[in-house]
């Protein structure tokens, strides 16, 4: 691992288009601030570890029987889309204007 | 062809299954490098589908609707995911969670880290939505016990 020491505003650049910056540090809290091209995604490591654990146990090389669920639907093509379907239950809120802005740094907390 | 044969005579056909390929430039978390997926809905196994990997390599996953097995799931997709996918409103999505099969009664989903694929490019991305500390890895699905 390659250990660096920043300041409270310093950076670091990661393969020319990651930029990797130490916004503020509050008590034992240190806000992290991360500016990377929208393809690259970008995780609390707890969290990517979690659901890359979980995937890993997902996965089947040699295809189980299925089980049996009581389901609302019973047809088989989940992909059509019925109206209001999947309008009201997934939320979205508009993406921000341009990223990189410093107007109003929001903090993601999943 | 069997189209002219009469349905007294020959078995039916069964259900023929929808099949879809899915880009995923961020593959599955654990799994980046796998880029391209086959989804296929056999109506048998509804309300389940699989994910599997288009690069020879066999891996496969379960995948669930998640409306259908969890009504009161309510994901937060994150902007930059939905400026990724394109997606111009929720009716865009197409959602599937994925599932860990424990044995043959046993089974949970993984409501943290949606699949989620735009319907219109099926250009898909594992997301971690923003209300994740509200749900779990490995919720439980409601598998109907054989036998009783």
């Amino acid at each position: 691992m390659l250990i660096l020491s920043r300041k409270p505003g310093e950076s670091i650049m990661i393969d020319g288009r990651i930029h990797v910056k130490v916004v503020r540090v509050e008590g034992e809290i240190v806000k992290v601030g991360i500016e990377a091209p929208p393809e690259v995604p970008v995780h609390r490591m707890e969290v990517y570890l979690e659901i890359q654990g979980s995937n890993r146990g997902a996965v089947v090389t040699q295809k189980p029987a299925l089980p049996r669920l009581p389901v609302a639907r019973a047809d088989g093509d989940q992909t059509a889309v019925a109206p209001g379907h999947s309008g009201p239950r997934i939320v979205m809120r508009p993406p921000a204007q341009k990223r990189g802005t410093n107007a109003a740094v929001q903090e993601n907390r999943p | 062809m069997t189209n002219c044969v009469s349905s007294t005579d020959a078995p039916a056909a069964p259900p023929r299954p929808t099949v879809y390929t899915v880009r995923m430039p961020t593959g599955l978390l654990g799994f980046e490098a796998i880029r391209e997926y086959t989804l296929t809905f056999h109506p048998e196994e509804a309300p389940f589908g699989w994910l599997e990997a288009r690069d020879g390599s066999g891996l496969a996953f379960v995948v669930v609707d998640p409306f259908l097995v969890v009504p009161e799931y309510r994901p937060d997709i994150p902007p930059p995911d939905v400026a990724l996918l394109g997606l111009k409103g929720p009716e865009d999505a197409l959602l599937l969670n994925i599932v860990t099969i424990h044995g043959p009664q046993k089974a949970t989903v993984n409501l943290k880290g949606p699949v989620v694929i735009n319907r219109h490019t099926w250009v898909g991305k594992q997301v971690v939505i923003g209300n994740a500390i509200e749900y779990s890895v490995q919720h439980p699905l409601p598998v109907q016990q054989s036998g009783e």
